[in-house]
């Protein structure tokens, strides 16, 4: 159903290339066949930590179809960071297409490129390496003790950040209650279904395009045009369909390795990871060890607040600079606190690198600050949702940090709709039960971004055009990860210009194509900040549009109006197909805008999660029998796109919290990386969810919207852990909360 | 080696590698990339066929083993230009976002279908425990199974 008024606002259409989707008909980059394509194969860390001896090729190099071998002496030395998006960013460059000090379990030592995939896979197996083995620092509290082993030259300790408003230190003194925790969150897999890969190929006037599932293309120009030494107009990037993401493939990691490859050979060279390499050898979530310290008072406010995370990058920084800071700033959003210090330190640990992962390090803080609060409820004797209720911001409250404004803040709506969908005080009452199998309730809120806007510099340009046969093409790099991005713009233009979403095109991105943006399909920005730029564009073509039919129809522009892809006047009516060609023939013009918007604002968007679980207390084993989640989503623009991510984030979020973890042996290899080692929900495991959204609009976003994908998995760990912790009365404090764990927390009690 | 199978309907007669795994002769012989591969140990599904009625991970059986018989993909399930209960199912119920388990899922929703006209929702939930997606959280697939088998069931009513 459209929101009221509204025509195609609101409306659950399904994503635009669904039906190439429904038939298999639809090639991933993996799908993609070029002429003449070579295979390559990466040879990659077997230890954690170490330096390469030797490297043994003679074996390798005599299988046949062997096209050639590259390693760390041929590969450029131009280190890089793959987090960074601007040019210009000031980045700690760290990484190389490939190295002989391995720093992980799965870092790249070289690649073999071969005429078949099998070929490549053979002679993998078969380059010998011996390494010069050393300690791996796997545990980040260990990383920047003295005596730990540097992993890079200038040590393993990477950044401190401190935020902090008012004096939490002597407001500390006043409170009642003091309540500590530290708490754990674990470095996960992404697990999007498609695993990395990407195509390279280079020109006869040695331009190289790469073919990739991305979420930034502009950045992957950058990435390959540093790692390589090239100028940026000798790199095309093209965005592949994406088999999911969720941040994992935000960072450019195959794309400098597979244009460096077909540099070298001179042909096409596809890059397709399998799915021990991906949960290697990309990107993680972000683990992090937080230490809270609440200070309340007996009415249950929070009057003071120190946090402190220490974040484990993994063996490269990324994006481990700017992380905390995303972690920190949320922290002064969604409770009235005056009086807090948000501090952070980075380090690096022998452990696959970390980086962008849905949330952005909100999930972790979230965590943190949630199951932490439930504490202090719990000390208080007070209903967590009361207790939640007496501190939680107003709409338009100020960021005591300094952040911008948190605009039409809706979180109290979530929370009072939630505990009445939920049923809270009902199950509040219920007992928990005394045998074998107990029951509890939890609950948690969160906050999160729209944008850069206050941080990094936030703006996108679009074309659009009205062509000459009625349809409106929108240029703009688009990245849809299977979220609905494509169909969501759709909807905005064909509610501004009252056209049918399916005269609408929209085309892949592509660097050559589409005019500049500044960040890419990243930071829950594309609905609020390039969804308000479709809009104000869309207004100035439908500007353009009522001028030109102004003359057409000999009317003024105030007694016109849009219909179904006509302009209707009092004395007749002209189609937007005929409009553009008289715009052409007779004004000599064409309907096209080039928009440069700057997003105007950062609101935050909230949201309130309720779950009730079953936890046996002999094996461990949690079921979680209900769920409920609310989102003050400002408007939505899809409701099927938002009740997907809602659910989708759910899942993930179920992950986290009870069975998703990398885990590594001893000496820091890796014991968990493939499916059957690693387990994520599947079907049975996953509860009903019921959605519920707030739209009370935001001022500054398209049609009043906000951002949704990322916020619906913050708040899913905390809220479930929250769960257990009240049906059990322990204090588990480590994700994921594994029947192992459950046992052992029941014994502590 | 020689193979003789029925794909889709129709019948084939190839010369290929006995090496070949199925999920090869699909993707790479014969360039229907429909079939997606996920993990390569039977643990995702992305390469989910239908082998004689039966679901299967296409990445564990090798291309031999299909011999004289049926394999149905997901190219297969369109039928003289209509898609198929399940495929409009999945369209109507947003079951769809990034598309790269959906060739598996549907592939498991068929068999589940053609077993069971009329399942519950946890034979739904169980059919597809071999499925993983990343994207939606089942819950749109399950709904969208439940719909097919609805849709079949007033079509042959």
């Amino acid at each position: 159903m459209p929101a009221a008024g509204l025509k195609y606002i609101g409306k659950s259409i399904p994503i635009h290339d669904v039906r190439e989707k429904a038939t298999g008909a639809l090639r991933y980059a993996g799908d993609l066949k070029l002429h003449g394509v070579l295979h390559a194969k990466l040879v990659l860390s077997e230890i954690a930590h170490g330096r390469v001896k030797h490297l043994d090729l003679e074996q390798a190099l005599a299988v046949p179809g062997v096209v050639g071998i590259y390693t760390y002496r041929d590969a450029p030395d131009h280190p890089y960071n793959s987090h960074q998006w601007l040019e210009g960013m000031e980045v700690q460059k760290d990484e190389l297409i490939f190295t002989d000090h391995v720093r992980f379990h799965g870092d790249r030592i070289a690649a073999v490129v071969a005429e078949t995939r099998e070929a490549s896979e053979r002679a993998a197996r078969l380059v010998h390496v011996e390494y010069d083995e050393l300690p791996a620092v796997i545990d980040p509290e260990a990383a920047g003790l003295l005596n730990a082993t540097p992993i890079h030259a200038s040590g393993n300790h990477i950044v401190h950040k401190r935020i902090a408003c008012g004096d939490a230190e002597s407001r500390m003194r006043d409170a009642d209650l003091v309540i500590e925790d530290r708490i754990e969150t674990p470095k996960v897999h992404h697990a999007a279904m498609e695993t990395h890969g990407c195509i390279a190929e280079v020109d006869a006037q040695g331009t190289i395009t790469v073919r990739t599932p991305c979420q930034v293309i502009f950045q992957v120009q950058l990435i390959v045009s540093q790692a390589l030494g090239l100028p940026m107009d000798k790199v095309r990037v093209l965005k592949t369909t994406l088999g999911g993401s969720f941040g994992g493939k935000g960072q450019p990691i195959l794309e400098p390795v597979a244009a460096f490859l077909a540099l070298k050979v001179g042909k096409p060279v596809r890059l397709v990871l399998d799915r021990t390499e991906t949960i290697l050898s990309t990107r993680t979530r972000t683990k992090a060890i937080g230490r809270v310290r609440t200070g309340v008072d007996r009415k249950g406010r929070i009057v003071a607040r120190e946090i402190h995370m220490l974040v484990d990058t993994g063996a490269y920084c990324t994006n481990g600079e700017v992380i905390p800071m995303a972690m920190g700033k949320k922290s002064f959003r969604l409770y009235q606190i005056q009086d807090q210090i948000f501090e952070a330190d980075v380090v690096y640990t022998n452990t696959p690198v970390a980086g962008a992962c849905r949330g952005y390090g909100s999930p972790q803080i979230c965590a943190v600050t949630e199951i932490n609060l439930d504490h202090a409820a719990r000390a208080l004797g007070m209903d967590p949702v009361e207790f939640r209720m007496r501190n939680l911001v107003h709409p338009y409250n100020a960021d005591p940090a300094g952040g911008p404004s948190i605009g039409n803040a809706r979180i109290r709506d979530c929370v009072t709709k939630g505990s009445d969908l939920f049923q809270w005080r009902e199950k509040s009452a219920r007992p928990k039960g005394g045998g074998r199998i107990a029951r509890g309730i939890g609950m948690a809120c969160c906050t999160h971004g729209n944008g850069y806007y206050g941080g990094f510099p936030d703006f996108i340009t679009v074309d659009l055009r009205l062509t000459p046969d009625g349809a409106v093409v929108i240029k703009g790099a688009f990245h849809d990860l299977g979220c609905g991005t494509v169909m969501t713009m759709m909807q905005i233009a064909a509610e501004v210009l009252d056209l049918d979403p399916s005269s609408i095109l929209i085309p892949d991105a592509d660097t050559l194509v589409c005019p500049f943006d500044s960040a890419g399909t990243q930071a829950s920005r594309v609905t609020y900040v390039c969804g308000g730029a479709v809009h104000q564009a869309a207004g100035e073509l439908k500007r353009k549009l009522l001028e030109s039919a102004a003359t057409l129809l000999a009317e003024p522009i105030s007694g016109l109006r849009l219909e179904q892809g006509y302009v209707i006047g009092s004395s007749g009516r002209a189609s937007y197909q005929e409009i553009a060609q008289y715009a052409q023939r007779q004004l000599r013009s064409d309907l096209c805008v080039n928009l440069l918007y700057q997003s105007p604002g950062n609101p935050a968007s909230y949201g309130a999660h309720f779950a009730e679980v079953e936890v046996d207390r002999i094996t461990g084993r949690v079921r979680v029998l209900d769920y409920v989640a609310v989102h003050d989503v400002g408007q939505a623009i899809n409701t099927g796109f938002v009740e997907g991510q809602i659910q989708g984030s759910v899942q993930m979020g179920l992950g986290m919290a009870l069975m998703e973890e990398l885990t590594f042996d001893a000496r820091g290899r890796v014991t968990s990386s493939r499916f059957s080692r690693y387990t994520v929900p599947n079907a049975p495991e996953m509860p009903n969810v019921r959605v519920a959204l707030i739209e009370e609009g935001e001022e500054s976003g398209p049609f009043g919207a906000k951002s949704i994908g990322e916020i619906a998995t913050v708040p899913v760990a905390p809220a479930i852990i929250n769960a257990i912790n009240d049906a059990l009365g322990t204090r588990i404090s480590v994700m994921p909360a594994t029947p192992e764990r459950i046992v052992a927390a029941i014994q502590d009690v | 080696m020689r193979l003789d199978f029925t794909l889709n309907g129709a019948v084939l007669s190839l010369d290929i590698d006995p090496g070949l795994r199925l999920i090869d002769l699909l993707r790479d012989v014969l360039d229907m990339t429909g079939t997606k591969e996920g993990c390569g140990e039977g643990e995702c599904g992305a390469c989910t066929i239908i082998l004689d009625g039966v679901a299967v991970d296409s990445c564990m059986v090798m291309a031999m083993q299909v011999r004289g018989r049926e394999v149905l993909t997901v190219e297969g399930l369109e039928q003289k230009g209509e898609l198929d209960e399940l495929q409009r199912a999945f369209i109507d119920s947003g079951a769809i976002q990034c598309g790269y388990c959906t060739p598996g899922m549907l592939m498991s929703a068929k068999a589940l279908l053609m077993r069971t006209p009329e399942p519950t929702e946890h034979e739904i939930r169980s059919a597809m425990a071999g499925n993983l997606c990343r994207c939606t959280g089942y819950l749109k697939i399950i709904q969208a199974v439940q719909k097919a088998s609805q849709m079949q069931s007033a079509h042959h009513a």
